[in-house]
């Protein structure tokens, strides 16, 4: 326990998570759909990356569903794979 | 019968007229082999979000399916065979919605969306303080 809160203290904290629970959960909450582009955007780094769950504040469950989404929307080239 | 959305896109040369008599003609494919068709959506000419065939701007069509696995099969088979096809895909979904689907809900003015950057990590830690 003492290492451990040690290590965390030393690590510098590049991307905090400040939501409460997952964006894409709830009522009001958007539908995963690979056609959404923009919505999926919200997920994805400048370069094209799926960012990971620790900085989007997505639930696993939902993490898994939106990774399949973009997969999908970068087959019809509706995101990219990969940019400069 | 299960659902499905197959959508397609077609090369850029290809004139809009054209993307329209394709569209049928898959139709009739499915339709011929016991299925139907729920909805067809005209993307319009979209940029691509890398080039495919060095093509980087390309029609875009959805078509929601009611039809069973074998229709499917065909029309896919189908369109592998088109050269006019550069990209074709079927997903199956739970239901499909009534209204016009995301990319051509928004505003026509939204043409290039691969186009702009993505914005991220900044706007997420803003608006959650």
């Amino acid at each position: 326990m003492k290492s451990s809160s040690s290590d965390t203290r030393n690590k510098k904290l590049f991307f905090r998570r400040y939501t409460k629970g997952c964006p894409l959960t709830g009522d009001a909450a958007p539908v995963i759909d690979y056609k959404d582009v923009k919505l999926l955007l919200r997920f994805v780094s400048t370069r094209g990356r799926v960012l990971p769950r620790r900085i989007t504040g997505v639930c696993s469950s939902k993490h898994r569903k939106l990774v399949r989404a973009i997969k999908t929307a970068r087959i019809l080239a509706l995101l990219p794979f990969s940019a400069t | 019968m299960p659902l499905y959305e197959t959508t397609f896109i077609t090369r850029q040369e290809v004139s809009l007229s054209d993307v329209e008599k394709f569209t049928t003609n898959f139709a009739k494919i499915l339709t011929d082999n016991g299925g139907t068709i729920v909805k067809t959506e005209q993307w319009g000419l979209r940029s691509l979000a890398y080039p495919i065939k060095k093509s980087n701007r390309a029609y875009y069509t959805m078509l929601a399916i009611d039809s069973p696995v074998p229709a499917i099969k065909e029309l896919e088979r189908r369109l592998g065979l088109s050269e006019e096809v550069i990209r074709y895909m079927s997903v199956r979904v739970e239901k499909i919605s009534k209204e016009p689907s995301a990319p051509i809900a928004k505003t026509d003015a939204q043409e290039d969306t691969t186009a702009r950057p993505a914005k991220v990590e900044a706007s997420n830690n803003e608006e959650s303080k």
